[in-house]
């Protein structure tokens, strides 16, 4: 605490009177920012911790010691390891191409990659009932072959893919058209092959930032609730996420049990707020050293 | 290893940057491509690395067709003009790339490729700063350490584009001696871009003096230099008077001048250019029997060995520029705002162009 005072008395006379807010303005401004967080970040965070744990350890660790649990988790975990790889190779196939090379139809790419983040999650979901469901267009071929995507665990391993694929790509593409490719041209020109060039020179230099696309794609993956509720159809055990899992279980008045499941989900979000942090605090250091 | 260019033609939608390019290169001959920003010498110096493929024509190497053969298979180094180096390798791992990625087959043990690197980093002088990141060096460090990464491979040919662009004026003068020093030692055939005309007659042993995509002249610095063969040479390389006459029956018509057209007698009759270098003109007090150009002195430079001068003819209000050596200034002794009579040593003359 001493520090962070002398720090802030050193700084204050460095602003100049007649640009600095005053001190009232300052710590207004400050409180402002500060109740907002407080109030809706770290009560319902707080609040959730609370309710899980009203009924004690004990009783907060047998949540998650019910089948139903166990499967909910089991499957957001499979969703996401099979939703996230994609994605990386998604992510570097579309920056790649849309930061190296010249072609046709590169604008219509980069605005279909926004298109999630645009759709609603509860209309993507619907895209997929309407295209695999019974009554969709591959619904009645589907049927025939015995193949169940919608109300099954494909369905929301697709939802899952559909709504997470620009995280990636969206972190790359500024990243390696700043870049350009003079590194990789010279690397192509000392003998390397395309591979080698990939390993070596790309991938180290923007190793940041696809780590930080897969930490918010990883985040986005375990705890959406949109799509996947749409082609889920909450078959307890089999295709309900986390997130999923919660609803149902405050739905039926089971509060422990729901705020157990929610606070997985919180400490999750609280992970990867860290892991971000940590990730850009570091490329940061590394981007001033950068610079001669 | 020799280079030969044989009717190079590279267009990019509707641009064409080269048109029937022909160019060799002879083995260990240090060349440079000269023109102006756009004029296409980038483009046939990454065609020849393969780094382009050329719309139409031929690429050969010791007489071998490579047009098609892979950009890491022709053996040619090519430094880049911001250098391109890994920048999240140390300076020893940059040079020792192009050895470390080579099939297990031919690279070489890690003992050998250590001592390549010590022995490269020391031929670039910069034998203290193997583990120093590209961000920690200056840009002639940088330029250096780009080079020896080339060198690394054993190019037959060398590329370098715009070596000494990014650099500061003395660090430039110092590199490029330095380059010419390096060149006659390893005697590797050399290819560089500039489009600094000092830079191309230092260096060089020929220059190729390039144009909107065509090459204009081929020549050693002098021969470019002393005897231009379009007025494009002619005014890119050094300062020119120009003086707009017409030709009658072999003699030429500026002003109150007339000179006789002395090598040049084929020139048609009509309206013509003439080029003059700046010291290659003569300045008198009194206009003297065969006519000169009357113009009034404007500023004067009179620093270091030569005295410029601006002058305005009185005819036409025209600008010439001109230099004399201190002697001469100090004979003439003029002050701005005299009289002079300007007589070019001599004069190049080309027909004036039709528009």
């Amino acid at each position: 605490m001493t520090t962070g005072v002398l720090s802030l008395d050193k700084r204050v006379p460095r602003i100049a009177s007649t640009v600095a807010e005053p001190v009232l303005v300052r710590l207004a401004l400050i409180l402002v920012s500060l109740t907002f967080l407080g109030l809706f970040l770290f009560v319902p965070l707080a609040a959730i911790l609370f309710e899980a744990l009203k009924h004690g350890l004990g009783a907060y660790l047998v949540s998650f010691q019910e089948p139903d649990a166990i499967a909910a988790i089991e499957l957001t975990l499979l969703a996401t390891a099979i939703a996230l790889p994609l994605n990386v190779v998604f992510g570097l196939s579309a920056a790649w191409a849309i930061a190296k090379f010249e072609f046709w139809g590169k604008q219509v790419l980069i605005t279909l990659i926004d298109l999630p983040f645009s759709v609603s999650p509860v209309v993507a979901g619907l895209i997929y009932v309407l295209l695999f469901g019974l009554q969709g267009a591959l619904g009645p071929w589907l049927a025939a072959h015995d193949i169940k995507i919608i109300f099954a665990v494909p369905g929301i391993v697709l939802a899952t893919i559909f709504v997470t694929f620009p995280f990636v790509a969206r972190e790359l593409i500024p990243h390696m058209q700043a870049q350009g490719k003079d590194e990789e041209e010279a690397a192509l020109v000392l003998g390397a092959t395309g591979w080698q060039t990939f390993w070596r020179v790309t991938l180290p230099s923007i190793k940041w930032s696809l780590l930080y696309g897969v930490i918010l794609c990883n985040a986005r993956a375990m705890g959406e609730f949109g799509a996947v509720s749409v082609v889920s159809g909450h078959i307890r055990g089999e295709t309900n996420t986390m997130p999923l899992h919660v609803e149902i279980l405050y739905n039926e008045y089971n509060y422990v049990a729901a705020f157990a499941v929610a606070s997985l989900l919180a400490l999750l979000s609280l992970v990867t707020l860290a892991a971000k942090s940590l990730v850009e605090w570091t490329s940061s250091v590394e981007q001033k050293e950068n610079r001669p | 290893m020799s280079i030969e260019v044989r009717n190079i033609t590279k267009t990019f939608r509707t641009f064409t940057a080269l048109q029937e390019i022909n160019l060799y290169v002879k083995t260990g001959e240090l060349i440079a491509l000269l023109g102006p920003s756009g004029c296409g010498k980038t483009t046939l110096l990454r065609i020849l690395a393969g780094l382009e493929g050329p719309t139409t024509g031929s690429i050969l190497l010791n007489d071998q067709e490579v047009t098609d053969r892979h950009i890491g298979e022709r053996g040619v180094g090519f430094v880049f003009q911001h250098y391109a180096l890994f920048r999240h390798m140390t300076v020893f791992e940059n040079i020792a790339f192009g050895l470390r990625v080579r099939p297990r087959a031919t690279r070489p043990p890690d003992a050998t490729i250590d001592a390549k690197v010590r022995e490269l980093l020391k031929l670039v002088q910069l034998e203290w700063l193997g583990d120093r990141y590209p961000r920690q060096l200056s840009g002639g460090q940088r330029q250096r350490v780009a080079l020896a990464r080339a060198l690394a491979v054993e190019p037959t040919v060398l590329l370098l584009d715009e070596p000494f662009g990014a650099l500061d004026a003395k660090v430039r003068k110092e590199l490029r001696r330095w380059l010419r020093r390096l060149h006659t030692d390893l005697h590797v055939t050399s290819v560089f871009v500039t489009h600094d005309q000092d830079e191309a007659l230092e260096v060089a042993d020929r220059v190729v003096v390039m144009n909107k995509g065509r090459i204009e002249q081929i020549g050693t610095p002098e021969e470019v230099y002393e005897h231009p063969a379009t007025p494009f040479v002619y005014d890119f390389l050094g300062g020119v008077n120009l003086f707009h006459g017409r030709v009658h029956e072999g003699r030429v018509q500026v002003g109150d001048l007339d000179l006789a057209l002395r090598e040049q007698g084929d020139i048609p009759d009509g309206p013509a250019i003439g080029y003059v270098r700046p010291h290659e003109i003569d300045l008198h007090r009194h206009p003297g029997e065969e006519g000169a150009i009357e113009a009034l002195v404007g500023r004067i430079q009179p620093v270091g060995a030569v005295a410029r001068l601006e002058m305005v003819r009185t005819d036409n209000g025209e600008l010439i520029e001109g230099e004399v050596s201190q002697e001469q200034w100090r004979e003439l002794a003029l002050s701005t705002g005299e009289r002079v009579y300007v007589r070019p040593k001599s004069l190049r003359v080309f027909p004036e162009p039709v528009e």
